[in-house]
C-alpha cells in the first residue's frame, strides 16, 4: 500500500527512521559517513525555538495561484504567511504576474471551539470562503491545535464536498508530530498526489520531452531559468512544480517522461509517488549547486534520456566558461575561511561550491540529517583529500560531546545538526571565527552580530542553482567580502543574549542521546 | 457573531504579542512552553509586519523554547520545561525568566505556574504568563505579559513622585514602537517627569523593580494595557491616567495636560511647556510652510490601523495637517463592550472621535466603505470626486489604494515595505516625522 492510499502522511520519524535533529561533531577528511551514526533519538537538554513543518508548507502553498490557504488553528498559527506574502509578491513580479497579497485565512479558533471542537467551524469556514473568493483549490491546514482538540480535517472536507465547488485539500502541519521540518515537504505532496493528480488510466500520453523539477521554496525566477536552460540544452522542457504552478497543471507531471530532484530530501516523496503511480521514472542524487554537482546532475539527466555524451559535453563547455568567469574572484577567496549552516542538501552542497573556490570550509551546519546526505558528506571529504585540505582520521570523541571543536587550519571541519539552536552556533563561530558566513534566511544574525561577514544562500529570487547560480553567488560573496563595513561595525558593538561562560563550555555539551545510547 | 474565518489577520496570537513584549524587556529572558515552530512562526510573522525588525536581544529564533512533542502531548511537558528553565538560567544572560505558555500545554493541562512559582527566587525571578494562542490575539497578549508584571513582577515601593509607568504601545504590533516610546519620555520630560519604560532600548533591567514607586500609570490606549493599569491601581494603590496617544502637537498638548494634571502640577506649567514647545514645533515646520501650501498638499484620506492607531493618525492628518479624514478603519475585532470602552477612552482624552468610523479587517468591508467616499463609477458633473486622495494604513491596503487610484504610505501593522528602527510619530518631533513620510508619500515623482 502506498503512502498516499491514508488520509495523514508518514512523518520523517517514521519513513526515514535514520533522520535526525541533533548532532554535533569534529569530522576530518577521508572518513566514511557511514562510521558516523547520527541517531534520531537523539536530544538536547536545552533548545532554543525553531521551524515546525508548517512554516515551508505554508512557503509552498502559499505560492499557489487560484488557491485559498485556510488555516485551521489558533490565529497565531501560520501568522507567518505575512512574512511569506513578501516572498510571493517578490516572485509574482519576477514572472511578470500581477502582484497582489496571499489569500490566507484563519479559523481563528477560540476557548469555546477547543472545548466543543472547531469541525463545525471549520465547515463553515470552508463552504463561505470558496462562496467568496471561487478559488480552484482550498487548501485545509491543521496546525497544532486541531490535533489535540481532535478535529478531522479529513472529515469536514468530506462533509462539505458537495457544497463546496473548489477542491478541497486536508493538509496536516500539526507541529508537535514532527521535529523535522522536512516533513513539510511531505504533507503538501501528499495533499497534491491524493487531491491534485489525475486518474492514472485518464492521463495522456508520455511527452518524451517534459521533464519534471520540483522547485524548492527559495527558487526564484532566476534558479528556474538556468535550470531550463540546462534542460533546454539537451532538448527537453522543464516542468516546474510545486512553487507558483497552477493547481490545474499538476496533471502534466504524470505526462511527463522523467522527473528530477533538485534537492533530494525534499523530493523524495513524490517522485517516488509519481514513479509508482504513473511509471515515471525519476533520478534523485544531487543537488546542482557547485560546479562539479551541477555537472553531475546535469549529466545524470543525459544518460536518463540517452544523451549521456551530449551531456557531457555540455557540462565540460559550461564549466569552463564558469571557471574562466570565476577567477577574478578567486583571489580573494584562496584560504578564507568559511562556514556554512542551511537545510540538510543545502548546506552540504554549497560547502561543496565554497572549496570549488577555494575556501577552507571550516563548519557545517544543517537542520537536519538523513540518509540522502551521507554521499555529500563524502564528496566533501574526498575533495578536502583531493586539495590537500584536513588530515584523514577518525572523528574525534563521542557524538562530539568533550571534543570542544577548536579552530585550526587542516583540523577538519565540524559538523552540526540542529533546528536552528543559535547557542550553539554562537559557541562554534567563537571557536572558528570564520571569515565568512553563509546562512539560511533568518538564520544569519547571530554571525552577523559577531562581526561576521554573512551571505544569506536560501532567500527566494537570489541565483543559487546551476553555473549561472555558482558565479551569481560567487559574485555576491566577493562583493560582500570585499566590503565587509557593516558586519565589521557591527561585531564591535553587537550583542548577543549568552552567558560568558557559555562560551567556554563545549558547544555540542547539550545534546544527549546520539550514538551511543541511540542507533 | 463571530465570522467563520478571519481574513489575513492584522495580528498573531496571544503567545506571539507576549513573546514580542517580553523578549523586549533588557534583562528578561522569555521562555516559551509551546508547540515546535511557534518561535519560527513570530520571527516569519515579524518579517513581513514589523518594518523589518525581527530579531532582538531574545526574540527571533534565539528565544528558550521546549518545543513540544507528541511524547509531552501524550505524557506532559512539566518535566522538560523544568530543565529548559533550569539550563535557561545556566546559558542566557538575564536575570528574569518569563514562562510563556502556548496552545500545547494549556490544552493538555501542564501546570506550568506552579512550575514557575517553584522556581522563582529572589535573586531569579521566574514570571509567568498564560497565552494559549486560542485565548486571544497579540494584543491581548501584551495585555497579559503587563498583567503578570503588575500582579507578580513588581513590589510596591516607596513612591518616587516624579515617576510615571507607560502603558499602551505593545512592542511589534506597533512598529514605530520604540520611537513613539522615546517621544512620550521627550514630552514627560518637558513637565520634569521621568518615564519608567519597561520594553526597548530605552529601558533598563532596574525598569521592571522600578515600576512598583511610580506615582502614575499613563496608559495610551484605549484598549491595551488599561487591564493591567487597574491591576496596579487595586494592588498598589497606583493611580491609572488615560492620556492620548500623542501623535504630533495638538494631541500632545492634550498629552502633557492629561499627565500634568495627573501629576498635580499647576496648569501654568503646563501652558508654559505647550508655548515653548509649540514655538519650537512650528519653526521646525515654517521652512517648507511655501510649498506645503503652494502645491495643494492637502489630501483626503482614508486612515486603516488598530484601535490605537487609526484614530491618531485621523486626528493628527485633520488636526495638524488639515487633511480630510474621509473614512477611518478601526481593525481590531472589537465586541460591543470593546468599542464602548473607546469611545470612553476618545471622551476622557478628548481624542477627536474619527470622522466616518468602520470596524472592519478584510478586503472587501474595506473596500465596500471606501467606494462610498470613492465610487467605482467615472464621476459625471459637478461632484466632488474628494481627490486627491491618500490610503494610510498597512502593507495589506496597497490594494485597496490602487483600486481607488489613491496614494498609499505605510504606517500601521503589518508593515513590510519600510524599515522602521528609531521613527515614532509621537510628541512634536514625531509630529514632523509624520509629516515628513506623509508629504514625501504624495510627491515621490517630484
Ligand atoms: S503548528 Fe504548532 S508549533 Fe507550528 S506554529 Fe502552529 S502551534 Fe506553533
Amino acid at each position: 500500500m502506498s503512502y498516499l492510499d491514508s488520509k495523514i502522511p508518514p512523518v520523517r520519524e517514521h519513513r526515514h527512521p535514520e533522520t535526525s535533529l541533533a548532532h554535533g561533531s569534529r569530522w576530518r577528511g577521508g572518513h566514511a559517513a557511514g562510521a558516523c551514526p547520527i541517531a534520531s533519538r537523539a536530544d538536547r537538554s536545552f533548545t532554543q525555538g525553531s521551524i515546525c513543518p508548517l512554516l515551508p508548507a505554508l512557503g509552498i502553498m502559499l505560492s499557489l495561484p487560484d488557491t485559498v490557504v485556510l488555516m485551521h488553528g489558533s490565529v497565531g498559527c501560520g501568522s507567518c504567511a505575512a512574512g511569506n506574502n513578501v516572498n510571493v509578491r517578490g516572485g509574482l513580479s519576477s514572472r511578470g504576474a500581477p502582484v497582489d497579497d496571499v489569500v490566507w485565512l484563519s479559523t481563528a479558533l477560540d476557548e469555546m471551539n477547543v472545548i466543543n471542537g472547531g469541525d463545525a467551524r471549520l465547515r463553515e469556514a470552508l463552504v463561505e470562503c470558496d462562496r467568496v473568493y471561487r478559488p480552484k483549490v482550498i487548501l485545509a491546514v491543521s496546525g497544532c491545535l486541531p490535533g489535540v482538540i481532535g478535529d478531522d480535517i479529513d472529515a469536514a472536507a468530506a462533509a462539505v464536498r458537495d457544497e463546496v465547488k473548489a477542491r478541497i485539500l486536508p493538509v496536516h502541519c500539526e507541529g508537535f508530530k514532527s521535529r523535522f521540518m522536512a516533513t513539510a515537504y511531505d504533507v503538501v505532496y501528499h495533499a497534491v498526489g491524493r487531491h491534485l493528480m489525475p486518474d492514472p488510466a485518464s492521463v495522456g500520453p508520455r511527452d518524451p520531452r517534459r521533464v519534471n523539477v520540483m522547485n524548492v521554496g527559495s527558487m526564484g525566477l532566476a534558479d528556474e531559468r538556468e535550470l531550463a536552460r540546462l534542460a533546454e540544452a539537451l532538448g527537453l522542457e522543464a516542468n516546474f512544480f510545486p512553487v507558483f504552478a497552477d493547481p490545474d497543471s499538476f496533471a502534466r507531471a504524470a505526462e511527463a517522461a522523467l522527473s528530477i530532484s533538485v534537492c533530494p530530501t525534499h523530493d523524495d516523496y513524490f517522485l517516488t509517488h509519481l514513479e509508482e503511480s504513473y511509471g515515471v521514472p525519476h533520478v534523485i542524487r544531487h543537488m546542482p549547486i557547485g560546479i562539479a554537482n551541477s555537472g553531475r546532475w546535469l549529466r545524470d539527466l543525459g544518460d536518463a534520456v540517452g544523451r549521456a555524451a551530449e551531456a557531457g559535453k555540455i557540462a565540460e563547455k559550461e564549466e569552463g566558461l564558469l571557471r574562466d568567469a570565476l577567477e577574478p574572484f578567486l583571489p580573494a577567496f584562496r584560504g578564507r575561511r568559511a562556514f556554512v549552516s542551511a537545510g540538510e542538501y543545502r548546506s552540504l552542497a554549497t560547502a561543496s561550491l565554497l572549496q570549488e573556490l577555494g575556501f577552507e570550509v571550516c563548519g557545517i551546519r544543517s537542520f537536519h540529517f538523513d540518509s540522502y546526505a551521507e554521499v555529500e558528506l563524502e564528496k566533501l571529504s574526498r575533495a578536502r583529500e583531493c586539495s590537500g585540505q584536513g588530515t584523514a582520521g577518525r572523528r574525534a570523541g563521542g557524538a562530539g560531546r568533550g571534543s570542544a571543536a577548536q579552530g585550526g587550519d587542516g583540523d577538519g571541519f565540524v559538523f552540526n545538526v540542529a533546528n536552528v539552536q543559535p547557542f550553539e552556533e554562537a559557541n562554534l563561530l567563537r571557536r572558528l571565527k570564520p571569515d565568512v558566513f553563509l546562512g539560511h534566511m533568518h538564520g544569519n544574525s547571530t554571525a552577523a552580530r559577531m562581526g561576521i561577514p554573512c551571505q544569506v544562500i536560501y532567500n527566494s529570487g537570489y541565483g543559487y542553482l546551476g553555473y549561472r547560480g555558482a558565479y551569481d553567488l560567487a559574485r555576491r560573496l566577493h562583493r560582500k567580502m570585499a566590503n565587509p563595513g557593516f558586519y565589521r561595525r557591527l561585531g564591535q558593538f553587537g550583542k548577543l543574549p549568552y552567558r560568558e561562560s557559555w562560551y567556554g563550555e563545549d558547544p555540542f555539551s547539550r545534546i544527549r542521546g546520539g550514538e551511543e545510547d541511540g542507533s | 457573531m463571530r465570522s467563520a474565518y478571519l481574513e489575513r489577520p492584522r495580528w498573531s496570537c496571544a503567545l506571539e504579542g507576549a513573546l514580542a513584549a517580553a523578549g523586549s524587556m533588557p534583562g528578561v529572558v522569555p521562555v516559551l512552553h509551546a508547540g515546535p515552530g511557534c518561535a519560527g512562526n513570530f520571527a516569519w510573522t515579524a518579517n513581513g509586519a514589523s518594518g523589518l525588525q525581527v530579531t532582538g536581544q531574545c526574540l527571533g529564533l534565539s528565544v528558550p523554547a521546549t518545543n513540544l512533542q507528541e511524547n509531552e502531548v501524550v505524557f506532559g511537558g512539566t518535566d522538560r520545561l523544568r530543565e529548559e528553565l533550569l539550563e535557561t538560567a545556566r546559558i542566557m544572560e538575564g536575570d528574569t525568566l518569563f514562562v510563556l505558555t502556548g496552545c500545547l500545554p494549556e490544552v493538555i493541562g501542564d501546570d506550568a505556574r506552579s512550575l514557575a512559582d517553584e522556581l522563582s527566587t529572589p535573586e531569579r525571578p521566574v514570571l509567568f504568563a498564560s497565552v494559549p494562542g486560542f485565548s486571544g490575539d497579540s494584543y491581548a497578549g501584551y495585555g497579559e505579559v503587563l498583567k503578570s508584571i503588575a500582579a507578580d513582577g513588581v513590589r510596591r515601593l516607596r513612591t518616587k513622585r516624579d515617576l510615571a509607568n507607560v502603558w499602551g504601545v505593545p512592542p511589534g504590533l506597533d512598529p514605530f514602537w520604540r520611537g513613539n516610546l522615546e517621544g512620550i519620555r521627550g514630552l514627560l520630560a518637558l513637565l520634569g517627569i521621568r518615564a519608567n519604560l519597561l520594553f526597548g532600548p530605552a529601558s533598563d533591567p532596574k525598569a521592571l523593580r522600578r515600576a512598583g514607586a511610580a506615582a502614575a500609570n499613563i496608559v495610551v490606549s484605549g484598549l491595551y494595557g488599561a487591564e493591567a493599569a487597574g491591576i496596579f491601581r487595586d494592588l498598589h494603590g497606583i493611580p491609572s491616567v488615560p492620556a492620548p496617544l500623542p501623535y504630533g502637537a495638538a494631541a500632545s498638548e492634550r498629552f502633557l495636560k492629561a499627565a500634568g494634571r495627573a501629576f498635580g502640577l499647576p496648569p501654568s506649567r503646563m501652558r508654559r511647556a505647550i508655548q515653548t514647545a509649540g514655538r519650537a514645533h512650528y519653526a521646525a515646520l515654517e521652512p517648507a510652510v511655501d510649498l506645503l501650501n503652494d502645491m495643494e498638499s492637502q489630501r483626503h484620506a482614508a486612515v486603516i490601523g488598530d484601535a490605537n492607531h487609526a484614530p491618531a493618525l485621523s486626528a493628527f492628518i485633520s488636526e495638524e495637517l488639515g487633511w480630510v479624514p474621509e473614512l477611518t478603519v478601526i481593525v481590531n475585532d472589537l465586541d460591543a463592550r470593546g468599542r464602548e470602552a473607546l469611545e470612553g477612552y476618545w471622551e476622557a482624552t478628548g481624542t477627536p472621535r474619527p470622522a466616518n468610523l468602520v470596524y472592519a479587517s478584510d478586503r472587501r468591508s474595506i473596500l465596500e466603505a471606501a467606494r462610498g467616499v470613492w465610487p467605482e463609477a467615472p464621476q459625471e458633473g459637478y461632484r466632488d470626486p474628494k481627490r486627491p486622495a491618500i490610503v494610510l494604513g498597512s502593507s495589506l491596503d496597497r490594494a485597496l489604494a490602487s483600486a481607488i487610484g489613491a496614494g498609499h504610505l505605510s504606517v500601521s501593522y503589518p508593515v513590510a515595505n519600510r524599515l522602521v528602527l528609531t521613527r515614532g510619530y509621537t510628541g512634536y518631533r514625531g509630529g514632523l516625522a509624520l509629516t515628513e513620510d506623509l508629504v514625501s508619500a504624495c510627491i515621490g515623482g517630484r
